[in-house]
Parts: C-alpha cells; structure tokens; sequence
C-alpha cells in the first residue's frame, strides 16, 4: 500500500487567547459587534493566534512518526486534529481506517465502577464492540497487571493503576492508526517498556503510529521520521536528526546567565590529553575549562558546584559542591578573572549529555550563576542495554574439573 | 441541499459505528444509580407517587376538581409522563458539561450523552409506569384496544424529549445561563401541559394560546389510549407529532454542525 494512513495536509488552527464569552449578557454585545465586522476566516483578531500554522505531514502504513517540540507548540493540538476531536480552521486532515487515540487513556474511566466495568464502557467510547472487548477481556486484564483489583471499583486504583489498565485497553484496540500521547510517561520502568515494544510490534504489523513525547529517547527508538513544531513546522525528517536538532536548539544560547548576573562564564571542554573533544567514551577522563570574570564582588562563602545531566530529560546524573577551602578558593573581586577547572572521569553509557556548573550562595538561598549547559558530550559504546552509569561490569567464569573443586566453588558463593 | 445530505447520511452513520456506546454509556448511569443509592428504582416511582399524592389532597379535599376520571389516577398518569420529560432534560442539560474530560480527549458523536440521559429516564419511566397499571386497576379502569396505539404515543413524546434534551444541552454548553434558565422555565411548563390541572380551566385567550404546547396533547394522548379508551384527537396530537419529528430533527443537525466546536468551548 503506498497510500498515506495519515495525511496532514497544509493545516491551520486559530485558537482564542484569554476569555470568551461565557454569559448571555456577552453573547449579546458580541453579536452586535460580529453584525457590523465581518471576519474572515483566514484572518486573526488581537484576541487569537495560531496554535498550527500550515503544518503538512504524512504517515505511510507501518511508519511510526514523532512530533517534538516544547510547551505550547501545537503537539497536541495536531492529535486532537487528528482524532477529530478538533476541525481545522484551514486545510485538510484525514486518517484512513480505523483510528485509536491514546490522548487521555483513563478519559471514560467512572470512579465508581469496578476495572471490569470501565474496561467496556471505555472500550466501547474508543469504537470498540462489546463482542470484541469480550473476547480480549483477558489480554486486556493480563496486559494491565491489576487483575487482582479487575473488580474494585477504580477510585481505589492508584494512578498508576489507572493509567496502565486505560494503556492496556487502548493497546488492545488493533487500529489501522494509531495516535499516541505522551502516555508512555506513565507506569512504571517495566511497563513504559512493555508498552513501547508493543508500539514496536504494531508498527511491524503495518500499523501506521503518530506519536507525541517529550521523551526524546522512546521518539527515537520507535520513529523512522519526526517533526519539530513551534506552532510552524521548525525541521521535518529522519527522526534522529529532528531530535538531535531539536537538542541543540535548546542546549545553545543558554549558557549566558540570566540578565543581571554577577559574573560571565566561558568554557571549554578537553581530553585530558589536551585535545578538544565533543565526544568520548566511556571511562575517560574530561576536562572542563571555566573562566569566570566577576562584574561585583563574589564572596568566598559562594560555593562552586559541578554539574551532569542528561540532555534529553535533563536527568541530573550528578551534582557535586566544592565548598571551597581546600581548593584555595576565596572569592572574586568585581573585575577579575579566573580559571576553574573541573576534572571527571566519564563512567556514562552512550548518549547525550550536558556538564556545567554553577554558583550558589547559600547566605541568600540563590545562584550566582546557573550554567548546567555549558558543554555538551556525547557517549560512544554499544555494550550496554539501558541505563545511565557505566558500571564498567565485566564476567568472569569458571569451570570445575573435578567434584571437589565444583564444592568449593558452590561454597565460596555462599 | 448537497450538504445536507452528506450531514445526514454521517450522522446517521456515526450512530451505526457507535450505536454500542449509546447503550454502554445508559448501562453506566443505571449502574451507577444502584451502586450509589440504596433505593435505586424505587426513587423513579416515588417522586411522583407523593406529588399525586399532594396534589390529590388539593384538589380532591381542599378544592374539588372534576377531572373526568378519579383524580389520583389523572394526576399520576400527568405526573409520571411529566417527569420522565423533566428529568430527562435536568439530566441532559449537564450532560456535556459534566463529561468535559470525554469531550475534549475523547472523539465519538456527542449525541450519545444527552440521548442517554433520555434513555436512563426512559427506564425509570417503564418501572413507574408499573404503579399506573396497579392504580387502574385498583380504579377499576380496564384495558381499552387503543393502548395498541401506545407506542405511536411513546415514540412522539421521546422524539420531542430528545430534541429538547439535545438542544438545551448543546445549548448549556455555550452559555451556562441556560441551566438557570431552564429551572424555571421546567416548573412553569408542568402547570402548562395539564399534569395536574386541566389546562382548559383557564378559558379564553390564555388557553388558546396554551394549546399551541406540544407536551399538552402528548400527556392527553396518554390518558386517552390507556385510560378514556379513546383515539388521540388527530388535529392536535398529529400536530404535536409533526413538531416532534422537526423539533428532533432540526436539533440533530443543529448539533452535528456544532459538535466541532464543543472541544473548545466546554
């Protein structure tokens, strides 16, 4: 099939900014006023904006699409565009075949109705039949893991309860397209990772996914292609280079401090060896370079600290403080410099991470300088499956030659 | 026209698509009454068991009123199809603004919450109707052939039900006045339609213009199958029918075109 499942096709949506009219004593002098001036529709008034602004995208059978992007740059509104939830005020969307939304997973949930209940008049909300809810009940209640409570009512779920039976439900509608929204934020560890695999299993079967997150890392394992919205489309394309892009939009321009700063920061990043390096891997030992010119006197009681986090979450992987005195540090005078330099083994696994510093002044509770981004490292190696720390593991193995050895070393694991 | 028609024929096939829902959503509400109050059903029969019986003492010991029947049984049968209307649209009227999380996440034809609370009342009004049957036959009212006519008499008073309830509830949602407007307006109108009182009674220009109130002749077309054993007067109840039918069709596509927008403005 070379037909697009999802096509998106130059569309507009103009929202209202602050109140409408919510009264009938509004409704009347804004009549009276639409009598008079006519709008069209392709226009904005002072009152609106466009939450999309010609935004154009298509999804093939078995494609998986990310949209990225931060706070209020239209994700959202895109799905629920594309869910039909909301109707453009120009150009087209179209989903072909059968469509499920995982906006608000728990959205038909009834507090007072037991598991098994919301199950079908959830299910039946996203177009399922009750035959077919019937039928998969089990997988449903299997996937959830909350079978022990199927039939208490939800009210007494935890969150997390809830979100993974709604997860669990939507994940066993079978759709033609699949539109998701940040849900695999929700549950824990082992289930966001039971829910991405069966997102991957999905994608395999020729289901075609739209897939919202702000974490970057699930964008990129399940996506071929991405776009990165700010109201207008910034970058559309192979998935990891959107992100990517998307990172280092974000981690530059804020490494100035904020306006009225005491201080200005500059930085580099080296090997140890001398040489500048943007990359590493893991073990090695980095170098980071800050020279700090005060603008005002910075007292010695402000304590230094080094920063890691990661780039996509902004994961805080470490966050030391030098209180000072046994590095010789003493303060700044108002127009002098100085090198402080930061020296760290980079025991992390493969990805993208930020080191930085900062200037804290615990006599007033506030920064000095706040500059956890001022370089960026990215991690070579393949070895590890998941986390964040190379614990540097290596396996060693033994092999008996006679019984009695074979005791001893059954004893000396005990 | 064109667009008409595709409305139409959408409209009619989202309900196809949906049509589970409809019925999964009414379960949930009568689940709901049960697992939340201790009486459940019963509430359906008493509301209007002690507004009879208020009203009998009224109008049978205080001031005597000839209705042509024994009055607990004119003012039961008034009161219980007046309350099916009613709450029908009290519950209604909330409908798409107490389900703002469904509304805004959620996409299905919006049609299923108003037209469910209609359907919840539906049932209440079965399981009270049960306590008209034993009060005729307590009054000795027997079985005329015309309660063959009944579900012709059902069907007309549900169409305008879900009309009004479609309406007030599209309408509530754009303007939360309409719920204030609506209690008062639902109070005046049960005098209007001859529940408890006949509204002849009032004579002249008043109740000409009065007849013009289409729950007028559908609450005398119960009384008329079921209890005078007559035909419902065709000018009248055909007339009530034919507005029925508009009522609950115009409102239908009234509130397709406007579904879209309900997302942004619950």
């Amino acid at each position: 099939m070379a037909n697009a499942s999802v096509v998106f096709d130059g569309v507009w949506k103009k929202f209202r900014r602050g109140e409408r009219h919510d009264s009938l004593r509004d409704l009347a002098t804004s009549s009276v006023k639409g009598l008079f001036t006519r709008q069209r529709k392709t226009e904005l008034s002072d009152q609106e904006f466009w939450a999309v602004e010609n935004v154009s995208f298509e999804v093939k059978p078995g494609e998986a699409f990310g949209i990225i992007g931060p706070n209020g740059a239209g994700k959202s509104t895109t799905l629920k565009l594309l869910t039909r939830i909301l109707r453009p005020t120009r150009g087209r969307c179209e989903v072909r075949g059968r469509a499920g939304a995982l906006i608000e997973v728990a959205a038909g949930f009834h507090p007072d109705l037991t598991g098994r209940e919301n199950v079908y008049l959830q299910g039946t909300i996203m177009g399922m039949k009750r035959q077919e809810i019937a039928t998969r009940l089990e997988e449903i209640v299997e996937f959830s893991g909350v079978r022990a409570f199927i039939d208490t009512p939800v009210k007494r779920y935890s969150s997390g309860m809830n979100a993974r039976l709604g997860f669990s439900i939507a994940a066993h509608l079978d759709p033609d397209v699949l539109i998701i929204d940040e849900v695999l934020s929700v549950g824990d560890m082992l289930f966001q990772r039971k829910c991405l695999q069966r997102m991957l299993d999905y994608r395999a079967r020729g289901t075609a996914i739209v897939f919202v997150s702000h974490h970057l890392a699930s964008v990129v394992q399940l996506c071929q292609s991405a776009i990165l919205l700010r109201n207008q489309t910034v970058m559309i394309g192979d998935a990891t280079a959107v992100v990517h892009h998307y990172l280092d939009q974000t981690s530059s321009g804020q490494i100035t401090a904020e306006k009225d700063a005491k201080v200005t920061l500059r930085a580099t990043l080296s090997h140890v060896d001398g040489r500048t390096v943007d990359e590493c891997r893991p073990g090695e030992t980095l170098v980071l370079d800050t020279w700090i010119t005060a603008l005002e006197d910075v007292g010695s009681h402000i304590v230094p600290a080094f920063l890691c986090n990661r780039m996509e979450d902004d994961l805080v992987i470490y966050d030391v403080n030098f209180s000072g005195a046994e590095e010789g540090w003493g303060g700044l005078r108002a127009g002098e410099t100085m090198k402080m330099t930061f020296r760290f083994s980079c025991h992390l696994t493969r990805g993208s991470y930020n080191v930085g510093m900062n200037l804290y002044d615990p006599h007033t509770s506030s920064f000095v300088v706040k500059a956890p981004r001022l370089a960026n490292i990215k991690v070579f190696e393949d070895r590890t499956y998941a986390g964040i720390a190379d614990l540097a593991a290596r396996m060693v193995l033994a092999r008996p030659e006679s019984e009695r050895q074979a005791e001893d070393l059954s004893h000396a694991g005990h | 026209m064109s667009r008409l028609l595709a409305d139409v024929t959408e409209m009619f096939q989202e309900q196809r698509q949906y049509r589970e829902l409809l019925f999964q959503v009414t379960y949930r509400d009568l689940l709901l009454r049960y697992k939340q109050t201790a009486m459940g059903f019963a509430w359906a029969v008493f509301m209007p068991l002690v507004n009879t019986a208020v009203f009998a003492v009224i109008f049978m010991r205080v001031a005597p009123l000839d209705v042509g029947m024994p009055y607990p049984l004119y003012a039961f049968s008034g009161l219980l199809v007046w309350n099916f209307f009613a709450s029908s649209l009290k519950f209604a009227v909330n409908s798409l603004t107490s389900n703002t999380g469904l509304v805004t996440k959620v996409y299905f034809p919006r049609e299923v919450l108003p037209v469910s609370c209609v359907l919840v009342s539906t049932v209440d009004f079965a399981v009270a109707s049960l306590v008209l049957v034993g009060m005729m036959v307590y009054y000795g009212v027997g079985f005329h052939w015309t309660v063959v006519l009944l579900p012709i008499v059902v069907l007309v008073h549900l169409l305008f039900t879900v009309g009004i309830a479609l309406l007030l509830s599209m309408a509530n949602l754009f303007y939360r006045d309409v719920k204030y407007l609506f209690e008062i307006v639902i109070s005046i109108w049960m005098f209007l339609s001859s529940t408890v009182v006949p509204v002849e009674r009032a004579g002249g220009k008043l109740a000409a213009i009065m007849q013009w109130n289409p729950m007028l002749p559908i609450i005398d077309a119960y009384r008329d199958v079921l209890i005078r054993g007559q035909v419902p007067p065709l000018l009248s109840f055909g007339g009530a029918a034919l507005v029925s039918v508009l009522v609950c069709g115009v409102s239908w596509l009234m509130f397709h075109r406007a579904e879209f927008e309900f997302a942004e403005n619950v």
